[in-house]
């Protein structure tokens, strides 16, 4: 038996393929690097932004998220590609292209969009424990030690799957939810695809909060990162696209319910803000009644560790590349300082900044997806002008339509961020 | 000594002082241990235009002076030892190889060496890095409180080994004559850090022998992936230059199909030897032991065996025992290369050789291998089957891998500690 042919065809002479190893673990192997950051999009931030959408616009936000991860898929797609075409990560072929300067602007991009996201995971693990009562500066300084177990090497490989089956479950629980909520499915289904909304400044915050912690500044980083690490070949172009497109359905399909669940509970029953964890937890009510504040605590808890297992690294991974520095937890210490300073950088502020007194965590989770959103497009600049480079891309440069949607993904972006800025400069 | 970084972008005058535009690129002409500067690319209002080096008079960090005032413009083309600084070499990766890493190049070093202006070196400091962000001078300053100063560092140009995608745009073949000389183990470690295409590029420029030895020494998930991505005849011309057992541990890790196509392309006898090898259990001594071994029969004196040896240019793992079998091939002695040294020559073997040696069954596991190797200090053990026929031997470096734990072997530098696939 051997195994089925993945990908295209290969360039040039046909390389050997496919090894006892490589069949064995074939699905597992390239169905990797789009499920596990479609997973990872689903984190603290993003469960609390679709909360926050669903408690204070009802059904009227369905339809960004359909179209936000259809943009997704765009964006996630190239990086993939862009790894399996270069094996060079993104700030890497910045460099390359643009020069020094023009990397160093995108990894402080990068890093400044990225210390909102670990701050955010670390108030999800503040947020999930104090549903058990466990005041945040503990919970800060544990998030901190489980970041640094999950992070050295070789755990949170396998303790990945356990974040992964968490998730599953609670996702599992807000479909469910939504169902015994007896939501208007009517009015979701037209809501879901027919656009609208008003140009107020609190809607234009939460569009931008959805479209940014779905579609990541990390991610984009990520995606191409693990894509070269996990030495993907170009003839596995098609499997990763297929690996893409489940991790874009699972954030797409979960999104979506957790919306519809808030809108059915929350909004319906005039609940429009969302102030605490507690709160948040209503919207499983209906199928877990009273034990539903534990069952989104474990949720929120799995979701912002699976994150922390992500994001720093990706952050100071990317950084790293654009200086040339040795980056990666296959190094010692010694060998990589940067790259581990880094780290512990991200860490040690996101837990000093959890110690501010009286921090409203939902608001702080919010703030970084939408900080998250707005520098976005810097990223996505960079990376659709990447994209459309023969002389990088090779075989593999993105085809006409690719490109297309992608820059009108962008363009998207970047008068959504500008409208933002204006609204709330304006008032 | 000047650096690229501060010549870019200065002016460029004409010899009556007149501005024609800014220094855009420079060229090297690459084969000696110093590249010279064989021209100038400059940035007019409206064009590109190259100017050979023998136009220019002086070149600093103030800019270019010309010694003529007749621009030829003629479009510049690229030249097969050509490369551009700054669109080919900087902000590029390049494995220093003294080092044995794969760094990025933040700057690069001419100097006026034999009369000439050349490429002496690449810049992969700290100081570098802040020179090419503009902020070297608040950097030193704020440095000068923290008494830290910026890294300087820089690569000999002879140290450095310039990758395929760098220059891909110049079809220069790269002979990577330096890394050649690297041992496997610090050659495998490079290759680890390349991008598929350079990785590519490196092993084209070895030879197979070359190659294989690269492969034993990295882990086998990186071994499989290096195998898949040769042609499956340089695959199996590789294959041949391993030694059986490895050949045989590599080719067990690839898919039927591609082990029947590769040990279809391999030479018959030692495709012959890998299939024999792959029938035994990989934990058995069968399924670690090597096909290549010396014996003799013990009718030969220690001068014949030691001629014998030289005809037979055994690797080295292999030399230190000589097996002694009789007529149906079973063994019945062995002898160190010690003892066969230190024997008159013209004794006969038999006399001098230990009977009865210690040897393990084809079946038997690879723990009691390593352990009969560690309690009695031997180098490698025979292996014999029910009939006591030698069939193989293991050397002690392959019960190693059976003790140490997997992953002991090369680093990778993985990024994420999840993506091992």
């Amino acid at each position: 038996m051997t195994a089925p042919p993945r990908g295209g065809g290969p360039v040039g002479p046909s390389p050997l393929r496919f090894g006892r190893r490589a069949r064995l673990a074939a699905v597992l192997a390239v169905l990797g690097p789009g499920i596990v950051s479609g997973f990872a999009d689903n984190d603290a931030g993003g469960i609390t932004t679709y909360s926050l959408a669903g408690a204070r616009f009802g059904y009227d936000l369905l339809w960004v998220i359909l179209v936000t991860q259809l943009a997704l898929f765009v964006t996630q797609e190239i990086g993939a590609r862009m790894g399996l075409a270069t094996g060079q990560g993104l700030t890497g072929l910045i460099r390359e292209r643009f020069g020094v300067r023009w990397a160093a602007f995108a990894a402080f991009t990068m890093i400044a969009a990225n210390l909102g996201s670990t701050v955010s995971e670390f108030a999800g693990i503040s947020a999930a424990l104090s549903l058990f009562g466990v005041p945040v500066p503990v919970s800060a300084m544990l998030a901190a030690v489980a970041v640094i177990t999950l992070i050295s090497q070789g755990s949170f490989g396998r303790v990945q799957y356990v974040f992964v089956i968490i998730g599953v479950v609670v996702s599992a629980a807000y479909i469910v939810s939504a169902v015994l909520s007896q939501p208007d499915w009517s009015i979701a289904a037209i809501s879901l695809v027919v656009p609208h909304g008003t140009l107020s400044g609190a809607y234009m915050l939460a569009v931008v909060g959805t479209v940014g912690t779905t579609i990541t500044p990390w991610g984009q980083g990520f995606i191409q990162a693990y894509v070269v690490d996990k030495r993907l070949r170009p003839e596995e172009l098609k499997a990763e696209r297929l690996d893409v497109l489940i991790g874009v359905l699972i954030t797409n399909v979960v999104a979506a319910f957790i919306v519809i669940a808030c809108a059915a509970t929350l909004w319906t029953s005039g609940q429009t803000d969302i102030a605490d964890a507690a709160q948040a937890a209503q919207a499983l009510g209906p199928l877990a009644g009273p034990v539903a504040s534990t069952l989104f605590a474990v949720g929120l808890l799995a979701a912002s560790l699976l994150g922390l297992g992500v994001v720093p690294l990706a952050s100071a991974y990317t950084a790293c590349e654009a200086f040339g520095w040795e980056q990666g937890v296959g190094w010692h210490w010694r060998e990589a300082p940067a790259f581990y300073g880094l780290l512990a950088f991200f860490i040690g502020f996101a837990a000093l900044f959890m110690l501010i007194p009286g921090l409203p965590l939902i608001q702080v989770m919010f703030s970084a997806q939408v900080l998250n959103g707005l520098l976005l497009p810097v990223i996505l600049v960079f990376v659709m002008l990447l994209a459309g480079d023969k002389r990088l891309m090779g075989s593999l440069v993105s085809g006409r339509i690719n490109l297309a949607l992608g820059w009108t993904v962008t363009a998207m972006l970047v008068v959504m961020s500008l409208v933002l800025v204006v609204t709330a400069v304006s008032g | 000594m000047i650096h690229l970084s501060q010549v870019i972008g200065r002016p460029v005058r004409d010899q009556n002082g007149e501005s024609i535009g800014k220094v855009a690129d420079l060229i090297v002409a690459v084969g000696e241990r110093y590249p010279p500067v064989t021209g100038l690319v400059i940035a007019t209002d409206r064009r590109k235009i190259f100017l050979p080096w023998s136009s220019v008079a002086t070149l600093d960090i103030s800019g270019a002076r010309l010694n003529t005032s007749q621009l030829d413009i003629t479009k510049f083309r690229q030249r097969q030892n050509e490369i551009l600084l700054k669109d080919n070499l900087l902000d590029k990766q390049i494995v220093d190889i003294d080092g044995r890493r794969v760094v990025r190049v933040n700057d690069v070093s001419l100097d006026e060496v034999e009369g000439s202006l050349r490429l002496v070196a690449v810049d992969v400091g700290a100081a570098g890095l802040l020179r090419r962000l503009g902020i070297e001078g608040p950097y030193r300053t704020l440095a000068r409180g923290l008494r830290r100063p910026a890294g300087e560092r820089y690569i000999d140009w002879e140290d450095v080994d310039p990758l395929e995608s760098t220059i891909e745009a110049v079809k220069l073949r790269v002979p990577h004559a330096g890394l050649a000389e690297l041992h496997p183990a610090d050659l495998a470690t490079i290759i680890d850090q390349l991008t598929p295409r350079d990785r590519a590029g490196l092993l084209a420029s070895l030879d197979d022998e070359a190659v294989a030895d690269v492969i034993e020494e990295m882990e086998p998930e990186s071994q499989v992936d290096v195998l898949e991505e040769l042609k499956p005849d340089r695959a199996a011309d590789i294959l041949e230059e391993m030694s059986p057992d490895d050949a045989a541990d590599l080719v067990a890790d690839l898919s039927d199909t591609a082990r029947a196509e590769i040990l279809s392309l391999m030479d018959k006898t030692e495709a012959e030897e890998v299939r024999e090898l792959l029938g035994y259990p990989e934990e058995t001594a069968g399924g670690i032991m090597t096909t290549e071994f010396i014996a003799v029969p013990a009718t030969l004196t220690a001068g014949q065996t030691i001629d014998r040896l030289r005809e037979l240019e055994p690797d080295a793992e292999t030399i230190y025992y000589v097996y002694v079998v009789d007529d149906e091939g079973r063994l019945v002695g062995v002898l160190s290369l010690r003892d066969l040294i230190v024997a008159r020559p013209d004794s006969p073997i038999g006399e001098v050789m230990i009977d009865e040696p210690v040897a393990v069954n084809l079946l038997d596991h690879q723990r009691e291998v390593a352990n009969l190797v560690a309690r009695y200090n031997l180098l490698a053990v025979p292996v014999v089957d029910d009939e006591g026929k030698l069939e193989g031997i293991v050397t002690v470096d392959d019960t190693l891998d059976s003790l140490l734990p997997v992953g002991w072997k090369s680093h990778l530098p993985k990024r994420f500690p999840g993506s091992a696939r």
